[in-house]
């Protein structure tokens, strides 16, 4: 699969399907590259995936996600080499078999999420959300079903606004939703109960990469007392340790158009890094974690 | 409790050193027994009579012996028994509700214990089973000016004596006499050179090693090196890094195929030192270098404290890899370790500033990263290392700045410390009397036999967990709290 192409497959599925997060359109489109892949050994196909890889985080997103679930799937393949023994078409066809059961595992994700998380939203709860994520939705969604009523607070969140659209798409479901400025986070927070947002990767640390703006939140949150709960598949789990926001790499922060063209002085960054202390609990599929419990998955995974 | 536990757990593991070995089970029985909680006011009085009577026979014997310095060191041991007791005493009253009174008086004496010059009361029932073993503890105290109340369990007797006397001993082989001298002495200096130290000792006595013709060449060596460890540690108590690589070296021993010859089993066993060295120590060095190397950028101005040989090899790696950083080297007394550091880093020609503890606050703003050396890693992510270094990670926690502890995998311990007293060693205590940079004699050297004064010289401090950012280990950065895991994975893999 040329690098081009690539590209082209990945934009499509994060396009047509809104629904998708960008960590399961990589690894859908890595599945594809597997699928017609021409190579002949398994050491060769690793090079295209990695080629496949690098191709995807050049598609002009942030990378978050994307990185981790990459890392997740070549991990996949790299154990799978180990214990096969037949012919190069079985191990593809392995490989392929694996990749479908992982996808399933994180379109269950979401769902698994909601259930423990909506227990949380009671009748009369006030939340305040961050941009769009798509598992808080859910959430919020699963919740309503139920029967609770409660209401939402949403932030604009400049620059891409796509806070506006989480706005609407509350009220189409028939959620009460206010939309606030990003200014105005410290002003609503001494009214609201607690704080749910998405993630785009959740570090090492137990802290989280999110949406420009989740930090302000997280601080605010904290000195008024307030609950932070984040709401992540836990495929966004990352082996990246960012000792502040200095320190997160540039892929993370910027798009690649940015980082080729801009003096990065003067660009804006498109996340940002929360460090643990100011998290309360995770909500992800393996169970709710406290941010220490994430070093020691993703210790139990990786090492 | 914990801190209680842990001092439990250390005096056993003494304990088992101990020649008498029979009565330290019958002790260790009764301190079961008085652990449950189902015994009555009549089994406690019982109990106690025992205890007493046991202890008085031990002071006797001990007394008998006419070493003095083995009778400090296990007066203070059962002193912190007896406190031990009275305070599990005191709960289970607690609890129950019975024998209110002498709740009070338990109370009564524990503050006694504290403070030495309060007077006695008067109203206690028992005065003889409940004071006895408190009382004579303050005398021991009062006969000892010039140790400080809060750390006596950690006092040594200064080892000289004992040093001659080991020097024409047969059993100790006289490369570790050597290496004992060198660790009291503060010859050998820092955990990783200490480990290191005594890991080539024990491979000298491996070669050096001549098994007596009807004994298995493995166990006699486990009974030499017994000896041989057991006099280091009275030279100078075990960093945590030695006693793992003993255990390691120890497992590998037991588990030696028996079918070969001597000479086998030597290159065998220097094989399995060579290979811990290599993989656990010098592998682990150069992955943490390559971690923290990463984290490195130009710019930086990095705070370090002391000296730590690993943190030496980190700056000369980032250095050598073109990046321009300075370092802000902070020093304390008496051992001034710093200079080392100062003198080699600036011999590397990286820019260099040097403050005593003193300034820390003004320099921390300056500093855009905290390094720090560890002595060790423990379970509840506390980090153990040279006294100074808890101050600074809290100076540089509220100048907001990344604090990196770089510790290898090999110095975690399973030891859980929550202050820096229940375990801890004390250093000579005249070095903080002398100042060594100035031409005229220090005025407070005249003070040292000044009965008002006693001088601690603490040499560890345990810095908690939310006091740093990450720890930097060959695996991975890992926040703090993720210390047993990583001790869950190594047992594992040892097995």
């Amino acid at each position: 699969m040329e690098g081009e192409k690539v590209q082209e497959y990945f934009q499509k599925i994060t396009n047509e399907e809104t629904d998708v997060s960008a960590g399961v359109a990589a690894i859908r489109t890595l599945m594809e590259v597997i699928k017609l892949s021409q190579s002949e050994t398994v050491q060769e196909l690793e090079t295209n995936l990695k080629d496949a890889i690098h191709n995807i985080k050049n598609c002009n997103v942030p990378v978050a996600a994307i990185t981790s679930g990459c890392e997740l799937f070549l991990r996949f393949i790299t154990l799978v080499g180990m214990d096969t023994v037949g012919s190069f078409r079985d191990c593809k066809q392995l490989m392929l078999d694996r990749g479908n059961i992982c996808l399933k595992k994180f379109d269950e994700a979401r769902g698994k999420i909601s259930k423990l998380a909506s227990k949380f939203l009671i009748d009369g709860s006030k939340v305040l959300t961050h941009s769009r994520s798509r598992v808080v939705l859910q959430t919020l969604y699963h919740a309503h079903k139920q029967n609770k009523r409660f209401e939402v607070f949403v932030t604009t969140s400049a620059p891409d606004n796509s806070g506006r659209q989480m706005c609407k798409e509350l009220q189409n479901i028939g959620i009460p939703c206010t939309l606030i400025l990003d200014s105005a986070i410290g002003y609503v927070m001494e009214q609201i109960d607690f704080i749910m947002v998405g993630a785009e990767g959740v570090v090492e640390s137990g802290g989280i990469v999110n949406k420009i703006g989740s930090y302000t939140m997280a601080v605010c949150a904290k000195e008024m007392k307030k609950p932070f709960y984040v709401l992540t598949e836990s495929f966004k789990f990352t082996r990246l340790f960012p000792l502040n926001q200095q320190d997160l790499p540039a892929e993370y922060k910027y798009t690649t158009k940015v980082r080729e063209s801009v003096d990065l002085k003067n660009a804006h960054p498109y996340v940002d890094y929360t460090p643990p202390s100011y998290i309360t609990l995770l909500f992800t599929d393996i169970g709710i974690l406290t941010p220490s419990a994430v070093s020691d998955e993703l210790i139990n995974l990786y090492l | 409790m914990s801190e209680t536990d842990v001092i439990q757990e250390k005096s056993d593991a003494r304990q088992k050193n101990n020649k008498k070995e029979k009565k330290q089970t019958e002790k260790s029985k009764t301190d079961g027994a008085t652990n449950k909680l189902s015994s009555t006011g009549e089994d406690k009085l019982t109990e106690k009579q025992l205890r007493k009577l046991e202890w008085e026979k031990r002071l006797a014997e001990q007394k008998t012996q006419g070493n003095v310095n083995d009778v400090k060191e296990k007066l203070s041991k059962s002193e912190l028994k007896a406190k031990r007791r009275e305070q599990q005493e005191a709960q289970r009253q607690a609890k129950t509700g019975k024998d209110k009174e002498t709740v009070i008086n338990n109370v009564i004496t524990e503050v006694k214990q504290v403070s030495p010059d309060t007077p006695k009361s008067q109203n206690n029932k028992h005065p003889e089973e409940k004071k006895s073993p408190v009382k004579k503890s303050v005398d021991i105290k009062k006969a000892k000016p010039g140790y400080v109340q809060l750390v006596q369990h950690l006092y040594r007797e200064p080892k000289l004596e004992y040093v001659s006397k080991v020097v024409n001993s047969k059993e100790v082989h006289p490369v570790f006499v050597k290496l004992g001298v060198q660790y009291s002495e503060k010859v050998i200096l820092g955990s990783n050179a200490r480990c290191l130290a005594l890991l080539s000792a024990i491979k000298t006595l491996i070669i050096d090693l001549q098994s007596p013709a009807k004994q298995e060449f493995c166990r006699y060596m486990e009974a030499v090196l017994q000896t041989c460890t057991n006099y280091l540690q009275d030279c100078r108590p075990f960093a945590v890094s030695m006693t793992n690589a003993l255990r390691h070296f120890k497992v590998q021993l037991t588990h030696m195929d028996k079918n070969l010859s001597d000479n086998e089993k030597r290159a065998k066993l220097i094989d399995v030192i060579e290979l811990y060295i290599n993989n656990d120590i010098k592998r682990a060095w150069d992955a943490i270098c390559m971690k923290v190397n990463a984290k490195i950028v130009n710019n930086d101005v990095i705070l370090i404290y002391g000296c730590s040989s690993l943190i030496h090899k980190i700056l000369l790696e980032a250095n050598k890899s073109g990046k321009k950083f300075s370092v802000i080297i902070v020093d304390s007394r008496p051992l001034l370790e710093g200079r080392e550091m100062l003198r080699r880093l600036v011999g590397a020609k990286i820019k260099c500033t040097y403050v005593l503890i003193n300034a820390l606050d003004f320099v921390m703003r300056q500093a855009t990263k905290v390094l720090l050396g560890a002595h060790a890693l423990l379970t509840n992510g506390s980090v153990m290392s040279r006294i100074g270094t808890a101050q600074v990670a809290l100076v540089a926690q509220a100048c907001n700045k990344p604090v990196l502890v770089c510790c290898e995998t090999y110095k975690f311990s399973e030891r859980v410390q929550t202050d820096s007293f229940v375990y801890n060693e004390i250093g000579d205590s005249n070095l903080l009397l002398s100042i060594d940079t100035s031409s005229t004699a220090s005025p407070l050297v005249s003070l040292k036999d000044n009965t008002k004064l006693s001088i601690l010289n603490i040499l560890y401090d345990v810095t908690p967990p939310d006091l740093v950012t990450a720890v930097v280990t060959e695996l991975a950065i890992l926040p703090c709290t993720s210390v047993p895991v990583v001790l869950r994975i190594n047992a594992n893999e040892n097995m």
